[in-house]
This record gives C-alpha cells, sequence and structure tokens, in this order.
C-alpha cells in the first residue's frame, strides 16, 4: 500500500507555488508554452469567495454589467474557479486569427475573454432582468437559489457533462455492474476483521502456530 | 476435493453477485506473443492455441495471460466506453467477501489498463480511454478506506487502540521527537545487538543544535504569520466590501 501510495504522489503533476490560471487546461501544450516551469512572477489577487456564496453555474443565463458588452445576457459556457471566471457564449469577444500557416494569414475568429464573478448577474426568469440571489433551503430540505426581487427560485440548469455522457441514455457495459447490484446492500456487521471473514467463508484453517514475537 | 467445493462456492457466490466481467468458462486460446501491435491497431492476427495449460484457476475465468488485454473488440478502438468508479458510500453497504472479490477483479482490470499504457507509449500512440485508469484507482482507493474503517472500528472496540502499528514518541539523537514506529524482531531488546547500537537520548553537544533548531522553526512560523496578514491588508484593500464577509 505504501509503494503505491508512493507512486502515485509521484505520479501526480504538482503545478508550481504562484500558477497563473489561463483560459487554457492546466497541463495542456497551450498551457505548457504560456506558464514554463522557470517562469516566476507576481501572483493574482483572487477575491476569496467561500463555496457557498458561489453562484453561477454552466448553463446559467447571466447579464453582465460592466465591460464592452454591459447589459447583454448571454449563457455561461466555462468557470474558472480559481480566478473566479466566467465565460459567456459568444460576448465580451476579441478577435484572433487561427489555422495561420507561411503562406496563409489565418481565419479571424471572435473568441471570448472570461469576466469576473463580480461583473456579471443572475437573469430572474421571470421578468429577465438581473438580480440579486440568495441561497436557501426549500421545505424538503434542497439547497435552492431564490431572487430577492421576484421570490421565484431559479433552478440549477442543465449543462452537458465534460465527458459526453448523457445519464437517461447509459446502457451498461459489459465490465460495468448495474445499478441493482450496486446499490444491494449485503455488509452485516459483526465483530470479524476481512480477513477473518473471508477465511472462514472459503474454509482455510490456520493450522500455522504463532511464534512468540517482540515488538520495539 | 477442496478445488471442486471451491469451484461451487465460486459459481454460487457469482450467481448472487453479479461480477462485473464477463466469465467465459469456455477454454480460450492463450495468445501469441508476437500480437500486441494488434491491441492498438484494427488489423487482427488470427490467434490459434499453441499449448497446453494447466487449470489452476479458483474462478470461472480461464483465460490465463490474456486477461493481461482488454476485450478482442475493443482492439483497436479510440475510445471505450467505461462507468463511473465506485465510491465510498457504494462499497460501505457490501459484505467484507464482495470487497475482497472486488479488490481482485479491479486489480486485473488494473493491470491489463496498465499493459495498455505501457504498450501505448512504446508505440507512441495516445491510450484509448485513459480515464479508465483513474476510476479503477479511484475505486482502489476507496475499497481500501472503507476496509481500513472497519478494521480501525474493529480494533478500537476490541483494544482501544488508534493504530494498526505500535510505536511511540521518543527523542532521537538529533532531539528531535519523533514516532518511533517498532519493529517485529525474534529476540528481546536487552539482547538485540543492532538495536543497542540506536540512539534514543540525547548528547550534551547537540544542545545548541536544539535552541538553533528551534529558533529556525519559530522564525518561519513568525514569517508565515507576517505573510498572512499582509495577504488579509491587501486582500482587504483590493476588496474591501466582500473580503469581510469571506472572512467571517
Amino acid at each position: 500500500m505504501r509503494l503505491s501510495a508512493l507512486l502515485a504522489l509521484a505520479a501526480k503533476a504538482n503545478l508550481p507555488h504562484n500558477y497563473r490560471y489561463g483560459m487554457s487546461r492546466p497541463g495542456s501544450m497551450a498551457d505548457k508554452r504560456r506558464n514554463p516551469p522557470w517562469k516566476r512572477q507576481r501572483p493574482v489577487l483572487v477575491e476569496p469567495i467561500p463555496e457557498d456564496s458561489w453562484n453561477v453555474f454552466c448553463g446559467d443565463t447571466v447579464e453582465i454589467l460592466e465591460g464592452k458588452d454591459a447589459g447583454k445576457q448571454g449563457k455561461v459556457v466555462q468557470i474558472i474557479r480559481e480566478r473566479n471566471w466566467v465565460v459567456l457564449e459568444g460576448l465580451n469577444t476579441h478577435f484572433r486569427y487561427i489555422g495561420r500557416s507561411k503562406d496563409y494569414r489565418g481565419t479571424m475568429i471572435p473568441s471570448e475573454a472570461p469576466l469576473l464573478f463580480r461583473q456579471v448577474k443572475l437573469v430572474d426568469p421571470t421578468d429577465r432582468k438581473p438580480t440579486e440571489v440568495e441561497w436557501r433551503f426549500t421545505e424538503e430540505g434542497e439547497r435552492v437559489r431564490v431572487s430577492l426581487r421576484t421570490g421565484r427560485i431559479i433552478p440549477k440548469p442543465e449543462f452537458p457533462r465534460p465527458d459526453g455522457i448523457i445519464p437517461e441514455q447509459w446502457i451498461d457495459g459489459p465490465k460495468d455492474t448495474s445499478v441493482e447490484d450496486a446499490l444491494e446492500r449485503t455488509y452485516v456487521p459483526c465483530l470479524k476483521t476481512l480477513g477473518e471473514e473471508v477465511m472462514e467463508a472459503m474454509g482455510i484453517v490456520e493450522t500455522r502456530r504463532h511464534r512468540k514475537i517482540y515488538w520495539y | 476435493m477442496a478445488a471442486g467445493r471451491l469451484v461451487t462456492l465460486c459459481r454460487g457466490l457469482a450467481a448472487a453477485l453479479k461480477v462485473p466481467e464477463t466469465l467465459k468458462a469456455s477454454l480460450n486460446p492463450a495468445a501469441r506473443p508476437g500480437f500486441t501491435s494488434s491491441l492498438l491497431n484494427k488489423n487482427i492476427a488470427n490467434i490459434t492455441p499453441l499449448h497446453q495449460y494447466k487449470l489452476i484457476h479458483t474462478t470461472l475465468s480461464r483465460k490465463g495471460l490474456e486477461e493481461f488485454f482488454d476485450d478482442p473488440k475493443n482492439w483497436g478502438e479510440e475510445t471505450v466506453k467505461s462507468g463511473a468508479a465506485w465510491t465510498c458510500e457504494q462499497l460501505r453497504c457490501k459484505s467484507n467477501e464482495d470487497l475482497h472479490k472486488l479488490w481482485y477483479v479491479l486489480l486485473k482490470e488494473r493491470n491489463m489498463l496498465l499493459t495498455l499504457e505501457q504498450e501505448a507509449k512504446r508505440q507512441r500512440l495516445p491510450m484509448p480511454s485513459p480515464e479508465r485508469l483513474d476510476k479503477v484507482s479511484e475505486s482502489m482507493d476507496a475499497l481500501d478506506k472503507v476496509i481500513q474503517e472497519r478494521d480501525d472500528a474493529l480494533r478500537l472496540l476490541q483494544t482501544g487502540q488508534e493504530r494498526p502499528r505500535p510505536g511511540a514518541w521518543r527523542k532521537d539523537i538529533f532531539g528531535r521527537v519523533i514516532w518511533y514506529k517498532y519493529k517485529q524482531w525474534p529476540i528481546p531488546w536487552y539482547l538485540n545487538k543492532r538495536y543497542n547500537r540506536k540512539k534514543f537520548y540525547v548528547m550534551p553537544c547537540v544542545e545548541q543544535f536544539v535552541r538553533l533548531r528551534l529558533e529556525k522553526y519559530l522564525r518561519g512560523e513568525a514569517k508565515r504569520k507576517n505573510l498572512q496578514k499582509k495577504k488579509q491588508k491587501m486582500l482587504q484593500r483590493k476588496f474591501p466590501h466582500m473580503s469581510a464577509e469571506a472572512q467571517n
């Protein structure tokens, strides 16, 4: 066990101390190009927002309060929590060239710049205006976002999973355990260790005698 | 007779608990050694049985070295579908025998994926669906955690000992207080030459260095505390209204 833990520690790539999170995924080629291991920069000041107060999720409709596209509403596509960034689809864009080669100037595409958490506000579905949102509990005990102006519950939006799996359309493969088997409870608590129980079940009888051993 | 009993026991248990892998009871031929290139390419060579092998199996699976390789249908695929990892909550509902069997199933799957990863590295191709290895490792870690919890609970109940391995707080020759883990020896401590050569006491010449080390530690702590204070001040300056909420 300890050896595997050691190997796991070695395999896990640690990001440097004042790593600056960008739009690229850490570990990708673009990120390695932008943040080589010897790069030392002053760390970016990021407002510490506790996990409980984070309101915005992927797929939410939010309105931009400041910036180039102030007043426009858009859908959240990506969230980078480490920098409190929110990326909206098609808004707050600048233009860049893609697929550039020696003779070809490349195609111009609009690329979205991230917005800070404080520069966007959640939109109330009833009147489609930006509102302050609070976390409250329903009568069932579910934690939901409630708009303070109208009191309407803003449900958590549907967003496709990054691995592309749709849970409703999932069919188990040959190596997958079915849902009933996975949730089936077979544990009966008893005062035996796993070793003892398995030995009893397999009919193994320990005939060797324990020699006196000293622990120090 | 014992083997026959084991086989029937395993058959019965396998019927009660559906083991994730497909158990083909047919005698699958052992593979030729030079077929590894077809794991990552679609051109599959014809596999013919070359040699006999001994039937020493405690499970229904009769595959031998083939278990180090994936189902031949998945050879050459770019992605292979796989379900989610086992969570601690799901594993806590399972009995010890089930966990014991699941461990070995997961181990064989992990070996298969590691072989595939190594082969992909050798052929300089991307491994198909590397997240499977992460899922299996996670499941195995969760299983180990659950079993450790159960063992800890039992040990606390029966003996009151928090740790599985005995030990003691001792001072080494450098004056540091360390958790010394006991070892198993065949002879008592007063007869053990090697053990008596270990020094768990401090010589007078070391006291000066103990003081220096303490100073280093205190300076480090003071620096850390100072840094935290400075950071909080900076955050207050940059985010005046919000930082107060976050700190509370």
